[in-house]
């Protein structure tokens, strides 16, 4: 009978809490959500953002601020999941404050009650968050306040609608928000570098194929599959003027000379090892290309023109294009998929691929560290963000965050260079673009209805009159679409236009139909993406919305737009 | 359109709730039950309507059965008979190194068949590269390989092949396998001495032969 | 556009200013909603006056309570057989640390009535499978989040054995979700008429598996050493005790001897963690993706209640039925129809009724199925859920039940029991209803 094996330096307390999280993204991602302070501009009635911060508070998200000026009234109790019936009367921020620390004991929450019109005006109100939720309605003039100190402190900034069964959210980032971990599908990261095989590689395919034909058949259905590759790429060089094969038919040949290896007279009649060369032949014998992620991020002007302050993104980003320069691939992620092979031929292969990415990552780093001498950076960026780079560099991803849409009553709204794109959404019918054009008729509607008095909360469409209000907004709405005709230069013929019409009179008259009042359903479908995305902003993991992002609880589809 | 509106025409049969305007599907069906209830309460005393169904499970299980070919080299014994979950297959090779054998492997078959596949073990001890002392056997289709479209003649296919064809590539018992390999006549003694009980390599196996 | 008012609905202390916006909007005609379907008070009482099953209290249970209390629903049970563990509090938000062994259902239904004003919550600490079809009947509609496929098959089974064509109350809606890191999936089953869990499970895959003599003979990688442990290392030496994958000293044993292996073959990578994941086989999950799909299920058992707007399934059998999410890189949801199998085992053959004279004898039975014109059957084996009256094609199952075939049916099987017939012949099973003639 075996013992009982001495209690080990077992997981800790957090880390048996958050196991089934941080098993997506990890110690660094849940450190940067341990840091992050949210501020919550709650408006409305004031759902979805507490929904969202329930999220957020769960996994650990360290700190949390609500500012809500509303006195929680019966309404509430009916829609809000942590407001009790004792709350009627008291302040919803903090109510909901003191019920969403209960969730966990390690994360902080602060709330104020002050209006968000006499808050934002003291300075530097908005500095001590991280990152920031707007839920609307919310004033124009105060969401460009809001936008404006987002925009130079590069803070991220989420506004939201939850209205009926629709709802939208708008992500605005940094003009530079790049992602190392984007988190690929395991099947198409390893870089297996068989067209650029370097000495040790082709030393080790020599060791281990030179006696193919004359090893045992168990020998021989265990070479890995990578050797098998490499072992016949040089023999198929050798008679195609030491090239690689160039095209789909040379690819298909070659993938024949591969199964024509496999040994067929052993027990089973085949071999698996074989079956995996030649199963891997089209997926990689590709020259190393860069993806246009890659090179959108090396070809723009933060890379290529590094300053003394510049993020560490950039820093590494310059040094790992100039490796590629030099090189011609990137650095290898050292990373060896599972494939038939005995225990030690595996682990000499997988060897060869790690010294290898190791000896990539040394020139990377020596580069990175010429890069701060020049720019005299006294903040020498730490190894292991180099080598996280290193291993992640073909899916690098770069999100441009751009400016937000703010609607106001009697001005246009303008669409940019996304004018076009807009139009061609118009009659697109997975699109979700008319939700999103509700919702700026909407908040112009509540600029140009202030105030019943309290707080100058905005009158929202269809809180009493559905059909006079229904009137106004697809009226709104129709402006803004012929405004984007007019903008992308285009016209618009009937049926089609009619159509685009009638698509958006339903639309409409679906929003106004709530009168402003949230279906608790939506906003918490609606808190769950926006906490995913400001989980994925925070940790800087995964690749997050670019821009908008429309949710349809009538058909139950998404739509993503970059509007 | 008012009949229909629910679009449960099948169930509903047409004009039945002409007069019942009903909310979704939910109101469709319930305002309709209203009606019939007091006669299902009366049909109800009858046949009692809380008997157990069979399972998908079994009832994939009995197909695969009432599909197995066994040959003259195997057969199978039901402890419960009323239990087909639970079984066990005997092999006895007529042909190859393991001729004179008989082999007896379980079978347990889960709720999940066969999205799960049949766990079997083989109830000896016995020398043979691809089962271990244990009785795990490696074959393909019993773990990685397993696909919910094959069956339980697929398994007991491959079972049998195994006594054909032992494999010596890929063993679960590595001496047995080396032995194969290196010296197949050492091999065959092996066998039968394994199989009448004797000691290989100082490992005592169960006798196993007919 | 017409606005019906919505009058006290008695509510407690009769008042319905709480439910303000929800009453607000089923109150108005939608533009997308069926203009046959009701608003107002009619729409708004099918929220009050249907009970409601919940299965599973875990991640996606807890936000399906919260939900279901805040659509309105007032009568709502819920069955989990678990008790709390300290790893459900990254997401399962009603419970506390102080709450870890207790059971989920309990506390969750708890916490839900005192939270949520004039809601009632019925926990059963237990399994579905401990529930007949009496129990089901009772439901309007079942909501799913669970994370085991076995008993998804289960209920769904039960769901689609209950439809009865003369009773339209028998068909019981089945809302599911499931997720797996920032990915998720919610679909709706109206029983018999559209895909049911069983057509989808080609949608489940099986959990990858690597081969049992790479384990044994060739491990490359930390989790094969982890598998070897676990599969074979612990039946080897510590055959007596039931290995219990909550157990941290059991867990620990794994992991001390997946490490020593992972040594002896240089394989770096081991941990203490991927041993308890290989283990427990622990899918990853968070809180954001369980309020997304179980608000997604929650907002189609309110649209079908109320009637407020079309739901997933609905119309059949062409209406989409399924939508996945997938948070990963963007947000992606594809929402489709995915077609009902005719040859599905669970809902492509419905029991039929058949009447039979219980003092025939199995025999007599037996042999009128190649007279049956929708059978001609030569060679039939027949079993009941707990029996197995007569298997012909096994020669040692047919021995054990001949001795069956002389008894009469009565005493065989019970009146209103269910049984499938196989034959060589059928591509798939059938099943009958027997039905005893009086």
């Amino acid at each position: 009978m075996a013992t009982t094996p001495p209690p080990l330096q077992g997981p800790t307390s957090k880390e048996k809490k958050y196991d089934r999280q941080l098993r997506l993204w990890g110690a660094n991602g849940q450190a940067a959500l341990e840091e992050a302070h949210i501020l919550l501009i709650n408006s409305g009635s004031g759902v979805v953002g507490i929904e969202t911060l329930k999220n957020l508070v769960l996994p650990g998200a360290g700190n949390f601020t609500i500012l809500d000026s509303a006195i929680v009234e019966e309404a509430d109790l009916g829609v809000n999941f942590f407001l009790a019936s004792d709350s009627l009367g008291k302040s919803r921020a903090e109510q909901c404050c003191e019920l969403l620390k209960e969730l966990n004991p390690d994360v902080d929450g602060h709330f104020s009650s002050e209006p968000i019109e006499t808050f934002i005006t003291k300075p530097d109100a908005l500095d001590p968050y991280t990152l920031i939720l707007a839920t609307a309605p919310i004033s124009p003039e105060i969401l460009e306040i809001i936008i404006a100190h987002a925009t130079e402190t590069l803070t991220p900034l989420f506004y939201i609608h939850s209205v009926g069964f629709y709802s939208h959210f708008s992500v605005h980032l940094p003009h530079a928000f790049p992602v190392v971990d984007t988190h690929p599908d395991p099947v198409t990261i390893s870089d297996l570098r068989l067209l650029n095989p370097w000495p040790a590689l082709t030393q080790l395919v020599q060791e281990k194929t030179a006696h193919l034909e004359a090893m045992s058949d168990d020998d021989h259905g265990h070479v890995p599959y990578v050797l098998l590759l490499l072992h016949f790429l040089e023999k198929w060089k050798s008679a195609h003027d030491d090239k690689a094969p160039q095209n789909y038919k040379e690819k298909s040949e070659f993938r024949e000379m591969v199964r024509a290896g496999t040994r067929t007279s052993n027990p089973e009649g085949g071999e698996e090892n074989s079956e995996e060369a030649v199963a891997a032949v089209l997926k990689n014998l590709n020259p190393p290309e860069l993806s246009s992620n890659v090179k959108e991020v090396f070809n723009s002007a933060e890379c290529v023109g590094a300053s003394p302050d510049s993020q560490n993104f950039w820093i590494i980003a310059s040094a790992i294009s100039s490796f590629h320069k030099n090189n011609k691939v990137l650095p290898l992620p050292g990373s060896v998929p599972d494939m038939k092979a005995k225990s030690n031929d595996y682990i000499a292969l997988q060897n060869v691929y790690k010294t290898k990415a190791r000896e990539d990552f040394a020139e990377v780093l020596s580069i990175v560290r010429d890069i701060e001498a020049a720019l005299e950076r006294t903040n020498p960026i730490d190894e292991k963000e180099v080598e996280a780079f290193c291993k992640g560099a073909a899916h690098i991803k770069l999100v441009r965050g751009k400016g937000m849409h703010i609607a106001k009553p009697g001005e246009t709204i303008e669409w940019l260079d996304r004018a076009k794109f807009a139009f061609g959404s118009l009659t697109n019918p997975d699109s979700l673009i008319h939700i999103y054009i509700a919702f700026l008729a909407y908040d112009s509607f509540g600029a140009a209805h202030p105030a019943d008095g309290l707080n100058g909360a905005a009158l929202a469409p269809g809180t009493t009159d559905f059909e006079a209000d229904t009137e106004k907004m697809v009226g709104m709405a129709q402006q803004i679409i012929d405004d984007i005709i007019k903008e992308a230069g285009k016209t618009m013929e009937d049926p089609e236009y009619t159509e685009v019409k009638e698509q958006s009179q339903k639309v409409v008259t679906e929003l106004v139909r709530a009168g402003g009042g949230e279906l608790h359903n939506i906003s918490a479908f609606t808190g769950g993406t926006v906490a995913q995305e400001v989980i994925k902003v925070i940790t800087k993991q995964y690749v997050p919305v670019d821009n908008c992002c429309m949710w349809d609880g009538v058909s139950s589809t998404i739509s993503v737009l970059r509007l | 359109m008012v009949y229909g509106t629910c679009g449960l025409e099948s169930l509903c049969g047409p004009g039945q709730h002409q007069n019942q305007r009903c909310s979704g599907i939910l109101g469709t069906l319930l305002t309709l039950s209203q009606k019939q209830q007091q006669q299902q309460a009366e049909n109800a005393a009858g046949a009692a309507g809380k008997k157990k169904k069979v399972t998908a499970a079994q009832l994939r299980v009995q197909k695969d059965l009432s599909e197995l070919s066994l040959g003259s080299t195997m057969k199978t014994d039901f402890p419960n008979p009323d239990d087909i979950l639970n079984f066990t297959l005997t092999i006895d090779p007529d042909e190859g190194m393991y001729k004179g054998g008989s082999f007896s492997f379980s079978f347990a078959i889960n709720q999940n068949f066969p999205h799960d596949p049949p766990k079997v073990k083989c109830k000896e001890k016995i020398y043979h590269p691809n089962i271990d002392l244990e009785g795990n056997v490696c074959l393909n289709i019993l773990r990685e390989d397993w696909k919910p479209v094959l069956n339980l003649n697929a398994v007991i296919v491959g079972l049998q092949f195994l006594f054909l064809e032992p494999n010596a590539s890929d063993p679960l018992n590595k001496e047995a396998a080396e032995d194969l390999k290196t010296n197949r006549e050492g091999f065959k003694r092996n066998v039968r001495s394994a199989m009448g009980g004797g000691g290989v390599r100082g490992e005592t196996f169960q006798r196993v032969l007919k | 556009m017409d606005e019906t008012t919505v009058a006290d609905m008695a509510n407690g202390d009769g008042s319905r200013i709480k439910w303000k916006f929800l009453d607000r909007i089923v109150s108005r005609q939608g533009p997308f909603a069926d203009p046959d379907n009701p608003i107002g008070e009619q729409a708004l009482q099918m929220l009050s006056s249907v009970k409601v099953l919940v299965i599973g209290a875990g991640g996606l249970g807890c936000e399906i309570l919260k939900n279901l209390a805040l659509s309105g629903f007032t009568d709502i049970h819920v069955i989990d057989m678990d008790t709390i563990d300290v790893s459900n509090l990254n997401r399962q938000f009603l419970f506390r640390q102080a709450d870890v062994g207790k059971h989920k259902a309990e506390v969750a239904a708890r916490f839900v009535e005192s939270r949520v004003r004039g809601v009632k919550i019925t926990p059963y600490c237990g399994k579905i499978q401990d529930k007949d079809e009496d129990y089901y009947m009772q439901f309007a509609f079942v909501v799913c989040g669970l994370d085991s496929i076995e008993a998804r098959r289960w209920i769904n089974a039960t769901l689609v054995g209950m439809v009865d064509e003369e009773n339209p109350d028998s068909l019981k809606p089945l809302i599911d979700g499931g997720t797996e890191g920032f990915k998720g999936q919610s679909k709706v089953i109206l029983p018999t008429m559209t895909s049911c869990i069983e057509c989808q499970l080609d949608l489940h895959a099986p959990r990858a598996a690597v081969p049992l003599c790479t384990l044994a003979t060739i491990p490359r990688q930390p989790q094969h050493c982890i598998e070897w442990a676990h599969i074979i290392a612990w039946d080897e030496e510590r055959k007596d005790i039931t290995l219990d994958n909550d157990d941290p000293e059991h867990i620990t044993w794994l992991y001390q001897k997946a490490l020593k292996r992972a040594e002896d073959f240089d394989i770096p990578g081991v941990t203490y963690s991927m041993t308890q994941g290989v283990v427990k086989n622990i899918i990853p999950a968070i809180a954001s993706t369980n309020a997304i799909i179980a608000a997604s299920c929650c907002n189609e058992a309110f649209k079908f209640a109320t009637g407020s707007n079309p739901s997933l399934a609905y119309p059949p059998p062409d209406a989409n039925n399924y939508m996945t999410y997938s948070g990963d890189d963007s947000i992606y949801t594809y929402t489709f129809t995915h077609e009902k199998k005719d040859d599905c085992p669970v809902c492509g053959n419905l029991a039929k009724t058949m009447e039979i004279d219980p003092s025939w004898t199995l025999q007599e039975f037996v042999e009128s199925f190649a007279e049956r014109p929708e059978a001609q059957l030569k060679k039939p084996s027949i079993r009941s859920e707990a029996k197995t009256l007569y298997m012909q094609s096994i020669a040692s199952l047919e021995e054990q039940t001949r001795p069956n075939l002389a008894k009469k049916l009565s005493e065989l099987v019970s009146d209103g029991e269910e049984i499938a017939v196989s034959d060589p012949a059928l591509q798939i099973s059938f099943k009958y209803k027997l039905v005893f003639k009086s």
